[in-house]
């Protein structure tokens, strides 16, 4: 199974992702393109004004890259239904996010799902169409 | 001794004809102005409780701007826009950077406080309250802290005005609108928008509305700053009321900022 795999993603929704729920500059990140890692949770950030995902992910080299996740604010968190307690180190997930175009490994969220199979992203789950933070 | 004696008497003689000069100095002096009276704090009760008319609206609640296509959170140049040189050469550097897809001069990223009129478009919910004599509003992005003075009183001397990135504010009714006049502005790491830096000379004048019941909040913008464009630009920007919400403490720390790929990539931020 690959671990690393970048995809082209469809132009909509594009831009409200990340943009809409940052505070600064995104333009670090390629917004056309999701990358899927599959890894374990060094840690999950719960904090203001953003939380984040540092999780070990297995590269193509018999080694392990150190990834860091940028995410939104957890008051958007919350109503996409994440807690605090949602991610825990040690915990295998697979996260989608949109990659660093410069190859450093580091990505803006775009969902995470557990090893129980659910899966978190941060739009509130019943939401028809994407919506920024309500 | 007696020519210690003389010695003496001219001292003395000396002497009083100097405290004499001083006193005459003294007496055709201009006399010292009084200080103006000291303006009442805007939560001093005497200040709240003087008489005033009737506000047209209350803005007190949580507030969010209401980021769609036709109401964006950034504030864009106008079409046509031109720039002062100075302005112009970060607002082509920045356009080189983006198209290298880098960040330029992220400041906000790097901790610094987003100011006016940025820091009224994030995605965190702001408070405000009114009062009688002002409107506060705290930001759930950094808990940036805004005042707009309603009590009558005018700009602060601009050699006295300490300069902040939410600049002085000072709001007076009209009709069905609140207008807000923000002068005192810092003079950097102050933005507009990507490459257009705000400075110590801008003016930003805001027309306030409450529609639907209350429920949107409208703001239209006018800003000028000589130092960096030429005439005033104009924005109209809709917040919606939400009430299931509150703002929470918020801060930009190294600790946290060390995991965000967008702030710490050097390769990524031009400075």
């Amino acid at each position: 199974m690959r671990r690393f795999q970048v995809a082209c993603m469809c132009i909509a929704g594009l831009w409200m992702s990340g943009a809409a729920y940052a505070h600064h500059s995104m333009e670090g990140f390629d917004r056309a393109k999701n990358v899927t890692l599959v890894g374990t949770v060094k840690q999950f950030k719960w904090a203001n004004p953003h939380s984040w995902i540092e999780m070990e992910v297995p590269n193509d080299k018999g080694g392990v890259d150190t990834w860091n996740i940028e995410m939104t604010a957890p008051f958007v968190l919350v109503r996409a239904g994440w807690k605090s307690t949602s991610l825990k180190p040690g915990d295998k997930v697979t996260v989608v996010g949109h990659p660093q175009k410069t190859g450093e490994p580091g990505a803006l969220f775009v969902s995470v799902t557990t090893a129980t199979g659910e899966t978190l992203t941060d739009r509130p789950p019943a939401a028809a169409t994407p919506t920024p933070a309500k | 001794m007696r020519k210690q004696f003389e010695m003496a008497k001219v001292i003395l003689t000396a002497g009083l004809f100097v405290t004499s000069a001083f006193s005459v100095m003294a007496q055709s002096a201009p006399p010292v102005p009084a200080p103006p009276p000291a303006q009442l704090g805007a939560l001093a009760p005497s200040n709240i409780a003087k008489p005033r008319p009737k506000p047209a609206f209350d803005i007190t609640g949580t507030w969010l701007h209401a980021f769609s296509r036709d109401n964006p959170f950034t504030f864009s140049p106008p079409a046509g826009f031109k720039l002062t040189p100075e302005a112009q050469v970060h607002y082509d550097a920045a356009k080189k950077a983006r198209a290298e897809g880098k960040a330029y001069h992220d400041d906000i990223g790097q901790c610094w406080p987003a100011g006016l009129p940025l820091i009224m478009t994030r995605v965190w919910p702001i408070a405000m309250i009114q009062k009688p004599t002002a409107i506060y509003m705290v930001s759930g992005f950094m808990n940036s802290v805004r005042i707009i003075y309603l009590d009558g009183r005018p700009h602060t001397d601009p050699d006295v005005i300490i300069p902040s990135f939410n600049g002085e504010s000072i709001g007076h009714w009209d009709g069905d609108s609140l207008v807000v006049d923000t002068v005192g502005f810092v003079d950097d790491h102050h933005w507009l928008d990507s490459g257009i830096p705000l400075s110590d000379k801008t003016h930003m004048v805001e027309r306030m509305r409450l529609l639907g019941d209350g429920a949107t909040l409208e703001i239209e913008y006018t800003i000028s700053d000589p130092k960096s464009w030429a005439g005033e630009w104009k924005w109209t920007k809709r917040w919606k009321r939400v009430d299931d919400t509150d703002i929470t403490e918020a801060s930009c720390l190294p600790d946290l900022n060390a995991h965000m790929p967008s702030v710490t990539s050097k390769s990524v931020n031009v400075r």
